[in-house]
């Protein structure tokens, strides 16, 4: 049974169309700004351009919920667009998200310790749950509602779940992604783990010194063959692989020898009947860590031995979406698929020295790209791979 | 300067909650990291570096500087005395 | 077909390590708290200082469920509705009241939802699937679904479960994140889930997400699965209303026992298998409707012969 995709939508700092995006990508040009985020200006920090009221606006939304919800929504129903809901079609929607209503709660939490106007009907953004049944409630989808949270991972986690759920007969068409929205937490988080980059990031490179945060979302939509008939949609490409392995090192560091990440690469090739000779393209996890770039690139060299396709980290473009990363880089998967691009992972000019991985460098077009394979790995050694295929 | 030391032991085992230890369990030379020592890992190190900051003033910035720096007590006490 | 091989609770109820979990169940109130194991056997030191209760529950019934069965899991899924709390406020109270450039780092790292599943994976040193599920009230069946479809997609040994913490601020944003007419309590529940044969199997699950009415749900529910309400021996449910207008052999409320979390309706599925085993009955059926529009139903089945 094939899984079949029939919608793609993404919000981040390079665009909040697909369009927009493009151009961003096309022109190897990043959304990463110093200040961009308004309570902490010092950081650098991929954030898209509106305030949470703007969104409502501008995408027209009228459910109410926190910034993740709010972004989730406009990449949802970029997805969904054109798809209509009907009985017979079970729709159902599986988002990922690391902090839901963390944007709203941390404001209101502050009041809560400086006892001033503290107001509890805040908190009912808060749960990351919520931040899925909002989406759903805007898009309309009223079968099945499910939240992964993994970290990073959560997105590509929901494709995954998304897909099993069709192939195991319980849904037939499922919009899946991801979606987090900036909030001091995660940037004051981020700051105590020591490692961000006061600079644009530096995947795979060996001066590399850590990451620079993002928000966005990304969702796609998936069908099965019977949906398809049903839905009259014409598929974009195909989710063929998906795999998540536990690296079980330690609760942030990934292994030296990227175990899990080796793991997951090679059962995600296995569920797509494929071999490493057959993918065209890696989007990388590379979140531009000192610990991540080098376990990534010993797993990618494990699993592609001497014949490593070009791989690009995507995140010097967009910043470090979290539970959204996995979600926006299926979305660039199928971009590559469908018009043959290659995307360069920015900053780079020297190898990692223990393994002298060099990535794709410029951004190119016309190519032949059948199999994208995206990793997507989170704190507790999370361990995701997905793979896109062209029809 | 055993005072020293035995304020850092003290402090050690408050911030990283150890809680089953006392200082005189603390060798001033014995590894701090790693499955020979008391088994401390890389968010103690953060743990540390918080610590050195609070307490003492001393900002490390580089997270890696970390390993040398926090190998025993006796390599703590001395870069907290070189650096006050 | 997706039988249950171990089963292991820390609640507010005397519920770890006992052969019939029903046996001691007291109604419970606001001064309930959580009735502990000596975490020290399960967890080294090391680890163990830092875990919030939350992990600690987790990790601990997990790996008594481990040592129940014996076997590697070939799949950890874990149901939170709304993680880890404690660490989470620890952080944000961190950050909003430090003017220094360095944050203590360890109750971030401890506040994403999946930290429970990744404590499992590295206690048992697992390098399965490993997966988080967070869905407010209806996180462990949900949680119990994915746990289904690896059954049916070759897993042999599954680790499902669900928990849940309570810290005092809840009590002071009641009803906005939780809404509960129960006392708040913590709770974990988890079970080893096979495709071979035991006493006990989860017969069939479902949930829905636009509740109008829990009854007209349950009725359909019923139907689907050809059983008549008469024929439930236990109906364990999380609203007293449901009690006046059905009739099955017994019922009663779970959230008397679990106290009001999101991961009550695990302990429920606990209840229910002990209930089944000792009292030798067959049908069990979970109705959990902690939030009126999200309902899971969870129907057990004890093989009779």
């Amino acid at each position: 049974m094939e899984i079949f995709i029939t919608g793609y939508g993404m919000i981040s700092c390079i665009g909040s169309t697909i369009d927009e995006s493009l151009e961003y990508l096309r022109a190897e040009k990043t959304g990463i700004q110093l200040g961009a985020f308004e309570a902490l200006p010092q950081y650098r920090v991929g954030v898209v351009p509106f305030s949470n009221d703007e969104i409502k606006a501008k995408f027209n939304i009228s459910t109410d919920g926190s910034r993740t919800a709010l972004l989730g929504m406009v990449a949802a129903k970029q997805a969904f667009e054109g798809h209509k809901l009907n009985d017979s079609i079970r729709t159902g929607l599986i988002s990922g998200t690391s902090v839901g209503g963390m944007d709203i709660s941390e404001r209101e939490y502050k009041n809560f310790l400086e006892q001033t106007n503290h107001n509890p009907a805040n908190y009912k953004h808060h749960a990351s749950g919520t931040s899925s049944e909002e989406i759903a409630k805007e898009l309309g989808v009223t079968e099945f509602i499910n939240t992964i949270s993994t970290a990073c991972s959560s997105a590509a986690n929901s494709l995954m779940m998304g897909a099993r759920m069709i192939k195991n007969g319980l849904l037939d068409r499922v919009i899946v992604g991801g979606t987090d929205g900036l909030s001091s937490f995660t940037i004051s988080g981020f700051k105590s783990l020591m490692i961000f980059d006061d600079e644009l990031c530096r995947p795979f490179d060996e001066s590399r010194k850590g990451l620079n945060l993002g928000e966005g979302a990304g969702f796609i939509v998936l069908e099965s063959e019977k949906s398809l008939k049903l839905s009259g949609k014409k598929p974009l490409a195909k989710l063929t692989g998906w795999s998540n392995a536990s690296d079980a090192f330690h609760q942030t560091a990934s292994s030296p020898n990227g175990y899990g990440a080796t793991i997951s690469m090679q059962e995600a090739l296995n569920v797509a009947g494929l071999q490493a000779q057959d993918i065209d393209y890696i989007n990388a996890h590379g979140t531009a860590t000192p610990n991540n770039d080098l376990s990534e690139s010993h797993a990618i060299k494990t699993i592609f031995k001497d014949a490593i396709p070009p791989f690009s980290s995507t995140k010097a473009y967009t910043g470090h979406t979290l539970a959204a990363s996995g979600g926006i880089e299926a979305v660039f998967a199928i971009l590559a698929i469908q018009q043959g691009l290659l995307y360069p992972n920015l900053n780079f000019s020297t190898p990692i020295e223990e393994t002298g991985l060099i990535p794709q460098l410029k951004f190119e077009e016309g190519k032949t790209i059948k199999n994208v394979l995206s990793n997507s790995f989170g704190f507790g050694g999370n361990n995701s791979t997905v793979i896109l295929s062209a029809i | 300067m055993s005072e020293l030391r035995q304020t850092l032991k003290a402090q050690i085992i408050e911030q990283l909650n150890l809680e089953d230890l006392t200082p005189a369990d603390i060798k001033n030379d014995a590894p701090l990291f790693g499955n020979d020592g008391l088994g401390l890992d890389s968010i103690d190190a953060l743990e540390f570096i918080v610590l050195l900051e609070s307490s003492y003033d001393i900002k490390v910035a580089d997270p890696s500087a970390g390993k040398e720096i926090f190998h025993s007590i006796d390599s703590l006490a001395a870069y907290i005395e070189k650096n006050q | 077909m997706y039988y249950i091989h171990s089963r292991a609770s820390i609640t507010c109820q005397d519920s770890f390590r006992t052969d019939n979990v029903c046996e001691k169940l007291v109604v419970i109130d606001d001064t309930s708290d959580v009735v502990s194991p000596e975490y020290k056997e399960f967890i080294p030191p090391a680890s163990l200082r830092r875990l919030s209760p939350v992990l600690k529950m987790g990790l601990t019934a997990s790996i008594e469920c481990k040592n129940q069965s014996g076997k590697d899991f070939d799949a950890i899924v874990v149901g939170t509705g709304l993680g880890c709390l404690k660490d989470t406020e620890k952080f944000l109270s961190t950050f909003l009241t430090s003017t220094s450039d360095f944050l203590s780092p360890t109750a971030f790292i401890q506040s994403t939802h999946n930290t429970i599943g990744g404590q499992i994976s590295l206690g048992l040193g697992n390098h399965a699937y490993n997966m988080t599920h967070t869905q407010n009230s209806v996180s462990f069946e949900v949680s119990l679904l994915d746990a289904m479809m690896c059954i049916n997609e070759g897993k042999k040994n599954v680790l499902v479960g669900a928990a849940d913490e309570k810290i005092d601020f809840l009590k002071e944003v009641q009803p906005n994140l939780i809404s509960a007419d129960f006392p708040l309590c913590s709770g974990a529940s988890f079970f080893v889930l096979s495709p071979e044969k035991s006493e006990v199997q989860v017969k069939a699950i479902s949930t829905t997400f636009s509740s109008e009415n829990v009854l007209t749900d349950i009725a359909a529910f019923l139907d689907v699965h050809n059983l008549e309400m008469e024929k439930i021996d236990l109906l364990l449910h999380s609203n007293d209303g449901i009690e006046e207008h059905v009739t099955p052999k017994d019922a009663f409320n779970f959230l008397d026992y679990s106290g009001f979390h999101y991961s009550a309706s695990a302990f429920a599925l606990h209840i229910a298998h002990d209930y089944l085993v000792n009292e030798e009955k067959e049908w069990a059926l979970i109705v959990n409707d902690m939030c009126p529009t999200n309902i899971g139903i969870m129907l057990i089945q004890r093989d009779e012969a």
